[in-house]
């Protein structure tokens, strides 16, 4: 591998890798506009520019420039000050300056550089450029070409991302302005990627203009659970109020991507589908009460434990250990198949045909306990009355399987559903955000998730949902400590062992899948990695 | 004027010049005969000793530029390309226009030696949109040349095949940058690429590509025939062979000469272009088209025709040979206003600091010579062109930054009187008395 120095510091890089990338190695920022990890290189921002001291001539584009050996640049000469100054001057002399309106305020990179690297006063005596304000482009996205710095960031993402091509940088000279196509309007699910990868406020989400100031908000870590990918998000929230999910980078999912549908999921937090208090027989009752009432229908029942596909491992474990503690006569189900309302989109880009988060940690759960029955093994077993009690986590088992349950049925969920309305007891999980825990992806990527605002209502993390079962029976089943159960969960089942939850770290950890089929506790195929 | 051989200008003038009859008369395709005869590494070396330099503006030798494009086995099966630049828009240069239009076979001839010596089975000549006339003449010198089997198939009988087709731009002066060109000819919009890779690895259509300009093809038939020894003795050590000049201005005979390159520049102006006009004494020289510096009259005095003397005497370049004189009548502001017009209005708008700052100089420009302007738009002016030059992708940025740099460096008092007078209340073009 090359070895390389940034202002004086070596660093060995992986050949080919760009300067920018090297520099960040060392702790060194080189600014950029149009440069962005996952799109083509362009190099017409020139804000990158940086002193080559050794191995090319200088200055050149950090962006363009790939590390071989010897290569030495320098980003701290008085020269580079000099012209990254010069190259705001140039940027902001046609921008209109209307940051007090303009909801990028606060994480743009006009104002983060101009603070950093220009602090100049304006030196332009002419009138600047108009161009197209707040253009409607598409379902999501409202373009300000006035603000626009012709990065060509978006240009390249619909060309290379979704190519779908519908934007372009019309004209030339300083007549030069971001536009779409005549008679065409943005209608992929990627749209709100243009507003993440703008650097500025030239494409904004609808869904959030002028609704919060950035700088009100926190981010937090956590994962999407619209489907099977398991984008890796940021939730921004301010006084457990969420304004909206962002795509958190992870090269080995979601790249820095996510789909509208996940995006604008944030919306579900607040649904008034929400599960927000315990019920039992359609009546509101405190958790404990609800609980008692679970416990009481499933006591000596003939239960069947249907695994959620979409609740936490956690959840998941904490079903193993009631039914090993208190239910030992209990059969394990996971229902395949989508919850009937969910959406039907879906592509080779990100967005997965399977809407369910955490598939092979209900199934790695469930197979503990032995053999695991799929959809038509518990109508079977409905049918002839083998199984007579329920106890459901998360999915919609009544929408999929589409027949009569036992009016035993103790639903442990965050939505309103066909289940939830047919279930005896219903204990509210809180909204995956509102929790911490882990999902197990399709690459069979064990990703953590993370309590970023606190639960709606009565509603507690599922985990604690099916613990507070356990409870009503006389005592937990599981820790109490997210990390305490991740242990004995990882102790417990042997494709997650030696894993801790600290160490599955911001972008999870692949574990060797064991086929995620019913029953079988051997070796599988790793799933392919999409 | 000293004797020498006539190379790019041969028959230019000679009545039916662009049809084939009468470049046949005059020996036109002998020198592809001989070039299909010997071995492709024979003709590249004969124009690498030639020391024939690219005509465009950079001065590149052409013969190392030929040595770039990889060996097949490492070009993973892409075909070579031969693009000729004919995308002449530089203002005060219009050589490569004559060159088509009175020999066109000169042309092809060159591009036909020059494909065999890099192993190229089709190759393009790309026109700047305005020259639809030109195409028209070039379509019906191939259509000769095709109907004589000196194109197509299987040339003289040598087992080289070779197509060649004429490409029309839309007219950008950009496109006459090579990767701007490959760009453009693809069908995207001329805009220059990042390099690396550069076009001789990765050019049009992502293969080998070798970008000449005219007058460069077109003196290459001359080379093959009467040897590199023979161009070598013309002109100087590294600037060897003739160039075609392109004179404008304040001159009593505007238009093309052929001279040898080294010739003092002062001839050039006094011998060939007839001097200036009567009772008009020099003020100024562009000699190598509208983007390279402006030279002085002392510099001018003490400058050759060439590559190295131009750049010695006065920083500036010999460029397409775009020569543009200016006498006393000129004003230096507005000659630079209307040079800016020009590459504020061609900038790609690729990059931030041609882009923003070509327009924006302009119009500084422009309050200058109206008289609106002050002492600090005369910092920010010479500012700006510093922040441009040599910070873009291509050399247009810094092409839009010479001729500010230069003449607000040499004719300063002018820009100066044009402050003092806006200072004074003095309607535009009236100085303060000294």
């Amino acid at each position: 591998m090359p070895l390389v120095k940034v202002n004086g510091i070596a660093v060995e890089v992986p050949p080919g890798t760009n300067m920018i990338e090297a520099a960040k190695k060392v702790g060194v920022e080189i600014p950029h506009y149009c440069y962005h990890p996952h799109l083509s290189v362009a190099g017409n921002c020139r804000m990158c520019l940086v002193d080559v001291e050794a191995g090319g001539r200088g200055p050149d584009i950090a962006c363009n420039m790939a590390a071989t050996e010897g290569l030495a640049i320098r980003t701290d000469t008085p020269k580079v000050t000099q012209m990254r100054k010069s190259v705001m001057e140039f940027l902001l002399v046609n921008h209109p300056l209307d940051c007090p309106i303009c909801d990028q305020s606060g994480e743009c990179r006009l104002q983060d550089y101009y603070m950093e690297y220009g602090q100049h006063d304006s030196r332009l005596a002419d009138a600047k450029m108009g161009k197209g304000k707040r253009q409607d482009i598409g379902d999501q996205i409202v373009l300000d070409a006035e603000r626009c710095v012709q990065c060509s960031r978006c240009v390249r993402f619909s060309d290379e991302v979704t190519g779908t091509g519908e934007l372009r940088l019309f004209n030339r000279s300083n007549q030069t302005q971001i536009g779409i196509f005549p008679g065409v309007r943005l209608s992929h699910q990627y749209q709100g990627n243009l507003a993440d990868i703008c650097p500025v406020g030239a494409l904004t989400l609808k869904d959030f203009r002028f609704k919060k100031r950035v700088w009100w908000l926190k981010e937090s870590e956590s994962v999407c659970g619209g489907c099977a990918t398991g984008c890796n998000i940021l939730v921004h929230h301010q006084e457990n109020e969420v304004y909206r999910f962002t795509p958190r980078r992870n090269d080995e999912v979601n790249k820095s991507w996510i789909c509208d549908q996940g995006r604008l999921s944030y919306k579900d937090v607040t649904s008034l589908k929400r599960l927000t208090g315990a019920k039992v027989d359609g009546q509101r009752a405190e958790l404990p009460e609800a609980a008692n009432a679970a416990a009481l229908l499933l006591k000596g029942a003939k239960v069947g434990v249907v695994f959620g596909a979409k609740a936490t491992t956690e959840a998941n474990w904490a079903a193993v250990k009631l039914v090993r503690a208190r239910l030992p006569n209990a059969r394990a189900y996971v229902i395949e198949g989508n919850d009937p309302d969910a959406f039907t989109y879906q592509d080779e880009i990100l967005v997965d045909s399977d809407k369910t988060p955490n598939r092979f940690g209900a199934a790695l759960t469930a197979s503990q306990l032995g053999s695991v029955g799929d959809a038509e093994a518990l109508k079977a077993a409905l049918a002839s009355g083998e199984v007579d009690a329920l106890l459901v986590l998360h999915d919609d088992v009544v929408g999929r399987l589409g027949v009569a349950t036992p009016k035993a049925l103790v639903y442990v969920g965050t939505f309103k559903n066909a289940t939830s309305s047919a279930a005896a007891v219903v204990l509210p999980a809180a909204h995956y955000i509102e929790q911490p825990g882990t999902w197990i992806n399709r690459q069979g990527r064990v990703q953590r998730l993370r309590k970023t605002v606190a639960p709606a209502g009565d509603s507690v993390a599922d985990y604690a949902a099916v613990d507070a079962i356990g409870r009503a029976f006389g005592g937990a089943v599981i820790p109490e400590m997210p990390a305490a159960i991740f242990q004995e969960l990882a102790a417990g089942v042997k494709a997650l062992n030696g894993l801790t939850l600290k160490g599955l770290g911001h972008g999870g950890q692949l574990i060797t899948l064991f086929a995620p089929s019913p029953g079988v506790d051997q070796p599988g195929q790793a799933a392919p990695a999409k | 004027m000293d004797v020498y051989p006539r190379i790019l200008s041969r028959i230019w003038g000679v009545p039916g010049s662009h049809t084939l009859a009468v470049a046949e008369q005059h020996g036109a395709y002998n020198a592809a005969r001989k070039a299909l005869a010997m071995s492709p590494a024979e003709v590249t070396d004969v124009v690498l000793k030639s020391g024939l330099r690219g005509r465009g503006g950079a001065g590149f030798p052409t013969g190392r530029k030929w040595t770039f494009v990889p060996p097949p086995e490492k070009r993973g099966g892409k075909p070579v390309y031969l693009l000729c630049n004919a995308d002449e828009s530089e203002p005060g240069t219009f050589k490569d226009r004559f060159c088509m239009w009175n020999d066109p076979h000169q042309l092809i001839e060159g591009m036909i030696i020059a494909s065999h010596a890099l192993g190229v089975r089709r190759a393009y000549i790309y026109l700047r949109g305005e020259f639809e006339y030109v195409q028209r003449r070039l379509d019906e010198a191939l259509a000769e040349a095709y109907a004589k089997g000196y194109l197509g198939e299987n040339i003289f009988g040598s087992g080289f095949s070779f197509d060649l087709y004429t490409h029309l731009g839309a007219g950008a002066y950009i496109c006459g940058e090579e990767t701007a060109l490959i760009s453009s000819i693809e069908g995207y919009k001329g805009q220059p690429r990042l390099k690396p890779p550069f076009p001789a690895v990765k050019g049009v259509w992502e293969s080998p590509t070798i970008v000449n300009n005219v007058e460069t093809l077109a003196a290459v038939p001359w080379i093959i025939e009467n040897g590199w020894e023979a161009y070598k003795a013309i002109g100087t050590e590294q600037s060897p062979g003739t160039k075609l000049f392109s004179c404008s201005g304040h001159i009593m005979k505007p238009g093309v000469y052929e001279i040898p390159l080294g010739t003092p520049m002062m001839d050039l102006l006094n011998k060939w272009c007839g001097g200036l006009r009567p009772g008009r004494t020099l003020k100024a020289i562009i000699p190598g088209g509208s983007s390279v510096p402006v030279m002085t009259p002392a510099e001018v005095a003490q400058a050759n025709m060439d590559y190295e003397s131009i750049n010695k005497v006065a920083g500036s370049y010999l460029g397409s040979g775009g020569f543009i004189v200016m006498d006393d009548t000129t004003d230096m502001v507005d000659a630079l206003t209307n040079l800016l017009r020009f590459y504020a209005h061609e900038s790609c708008g690729q990059c931030t600091p041609c882009r923003e700052g070509s327009a924006w100089m302009y119009n500084i420009l422009c309050r200058l010579r109206d008289g609106l302007a002050t002492e600090d738009d005369l910092v920010a002016l010479r500012d700006l062109a510093d922040n441009i030059h040599s910070r873009t992708i291509c050399f247009f940025g810094a092409s839009a930054a010479m001729p500010v740099q230069s003449f607000v460096t040499k004719f300063r008092d002018e820009f100066v009187a044009r402050v003092e007078s806006a200072r004074a209340g003095l309607p535009a073009g009236l100085a303060v008395a000294k």
